[in-house]
């Protein structure tokens, strides 16, 4: 009997480096698998050839042949994350250490990455953490590789009266501050908001290429295009980049006829519906702030947008790599509008006396 | 990350007619995390005489305490105060005793010779190379940005408020083109009867 919903399968999220989720306590977090099968008719019908640059071919994974669920490439999936050389799930440790264990482990370890195509695996290098550690980042190896957390701070959360979004303004080059007026939220449509994280140019095209796609489906319909819709147009897009070295760390968030919709997509093809997220490399000092007053948050537009002020301005203040001023938006549901623009230094006269 | 660049900091000491100042910022973070906003930079070396280090910051405090150490001793083998020029060998000698395994300081010097008030400044490289120049000397992150404000805002023979707004323009809009400086500027403005210092209120992202 075809069951449309799999049981959640033992697996650990691909490490991405690039959010910490807060995930909802209302229960409304879905994780999806970001190597589901994709149904015959692709959901992105955009013909590539004339809108993006050709990314190479891919095999599509159908049935049984998919990739385990491990991360490609490495040995044990948790244990290459948390950088031990043997991960012990058994209670019963060493006793049922199996006898036949090989000795020059993980050398030795049977490796199945051969099977798994050369895009898919993971870069070579160090493995990436989890989350960041706690006293700054290591230098992360070259090449087309994951960068880990580019310097900025955007969040957005959900309220029963829409969606307010939250981004600082800052573009930083190595530590030179290339510009103080970024504009990190982009709108798709007059009914939705991404925000910027990542790589600047890789988050305005494909932007623009799902709002003009959104737009097209909104024609086609007679009816606005669902956030979740919207979202996993823009992940299946980037997923055909993945292994490529694209960056981007985006949150969609828009009204539609199920309420408020907040997705957090990124070119990992992580896909993740919540009530709150922050991005960026501030975004540990911008979650400590919002943690702290998201149910207050929820009585009213004003307070809501005064949180995530003073989110960002928390994050501006510890972390050298974001600043300049503030823009809070909100997406209800006749679209979205700009509620404030502040210039951090001000505001921070008002908070940190 | 460069060595140098893992703490951040900046510090600019400009020559005016008969006073020297020197500023430096207040900022000590560890790469991206900004850990305080009142970190000392700048150090008394005598009674006309500041020290401000750029760099590692565990270095700009080793460096500052020993040196602090061997003029102590000079004071009191000498008896009396050290000239700035000397004191700039001091300090040469100091960093280039650690040639093959550096201090990642680099030190700015300013001050007025105790005999003839003469205004002195310098600035050493962080094996001790030493440069006297007659106008500005700096070292730290935002090096480049305070080149630039440097060379437009200042000019000879500035009386010492003259001075202290010129420094204090310059550092403030230098380092806040830079991420990892910044967070206040403390400047020390140095006359021939008085030292004054004053705290800037920047911008603190």
């Amino acid at each position: 009997m075809p069951s449309t919903k799999m049981a959640p399968a033992p697996f650990s999220l691909p490490a991405s480096p690039l959010i910490n989720m807060a995930t909802a306590t209302s229960g409304t977090t879905s994780v999806r698998f970001a190597h589901a099968p994709p149904p015959f008719r692709a959901v992105c019908a955009l013909p590539l050839t004339k809108m993006a640059p050709r990314p190479p071919h891919r095999r599509h994974f159908v049935g049984a042949e998919f990739p385990s669920p491990q991360l490609p490439g490495s040995k044990m999936a948790l244990a290459s994350v948390l950088r031990a050389e043997l991960a012990e799930f058994s209670p019963n440790f060493p006793k049922n250490f199996p006898k036949n264990f090989p000795k020059n482990f993980p050398e030795d370890f049977p490796d199945d990455s051969e099977g798994i195509p050369e895009i898919l695996r993971d870069p070579p290098g160090p493995p990436r953490v989890l989350a960041a550690p706690p006293w700054g980042f290591e230098a992360e190896p070259e090449g087309p590789g994951l960068q880990i957390l580019h310097g900025t701070t955007t969040l957005a959360f959900k309220t029963p009266h829409g969606v307010t979004v939250a981004v600082d303004s800052r573009a930083t080059a190595g530590s030179y501050i290339a510009s103080q007026s970024v504009r990190k939220v982009l709108p798709i449509g007059g009914r939705m908001l991404g925000t910027m994280a990542g790589g600047a140019a890789d988050c305005a095209f494909w932007q623009r290429l799902v709002a003009r796609q959104c737009r097209v489906q909104e024609l086609r319909n007679k009816e606005p295009v669902s956030v979740a819709a919207a979202s996993k147009l823009l992940a299946n897009l980037v997923y055909q980049y993945k292994g490529l070295g694209l960056s981007l760390g985006t949150m969609l968030c828009g009204w539609d006829k199920r309420g408020p919709g907040l997705y957090y997509v990124d070119s990992e093809g992580q896909r993740v519906a919540g009530a709150a997220f922050a991005v960026g490399s501030g975004s540990s000092y911008a979650y400590g702030v919002l943690d702290r007053g998201l149910a207050a948050a929820a009585r009213s537009e004003e307070a809501a947008c005064e949180l995530a002020r003073r989110a960002i301005a928390q994050a501006a203040h510890r972390d050298a790599y974001s600043g300049g001023c503030v823009r809070v938006m909100h997406v209800g549901p006749e679209g979205w509008r700009e509620v404030s623009h502040h210039d951090i230094a001000e505001l921070q006269e008002k908070y940190l006396e | 990350m460069s060595i140098l660049a893992c703490n951040g900091g900046a510090v600019l000491a400009m020559r005016g007619r008969g006073c020297v100042a020197i500023a430096a910022d207040r900022r000590f973070g560890i790469q991206a995390q900004t850990v305080s906003t009142d970190c000392q930079r700048i150090f008394p070396m005598g009674q006309r005489l500041l020290l401000g280090l750029a760099g590692l910051a565990t270095d700009v405090q080793s460096v500052a305490q020993r040196l602090k150490f061997r003029l102590n001793l000079y004071e009191l083998k000498e008896g009396r105060q050290i000239k700035p020029q000397t004191f700039m060998s001091m300090v040469s000698n100091l960093l280039y005793e650690r040639r093959f395994g550096p201090y990642y300081a680099e030190p700015v010097i300013a001050g007025l010779d105790p005999v003839s008030l003469e205004p002195f400044i310098c600035s050493l490289d962080l094996i001790g190379c030493p440069m006297v120049t007659q106008d500005f000397v700096l070292s730290g992150t935002c090096s480049e940005q305070m080149y630039g404000m440097c060379e437009s805002l200042w000019e000879p023979d500035m009386e010492p408020e003259h001075l202290f707004e010129t420094i204090s323009q310059a550092m403030l809009n230098a380092v806040d083109r830079d991420a990892i400086s910044g967070m206040g500027v403390v400047v020390h403005v140095i006359e021939k009867d008085k030292i004054t210092t004053r705290t800037l209120k920047a911008r603190m992202d």
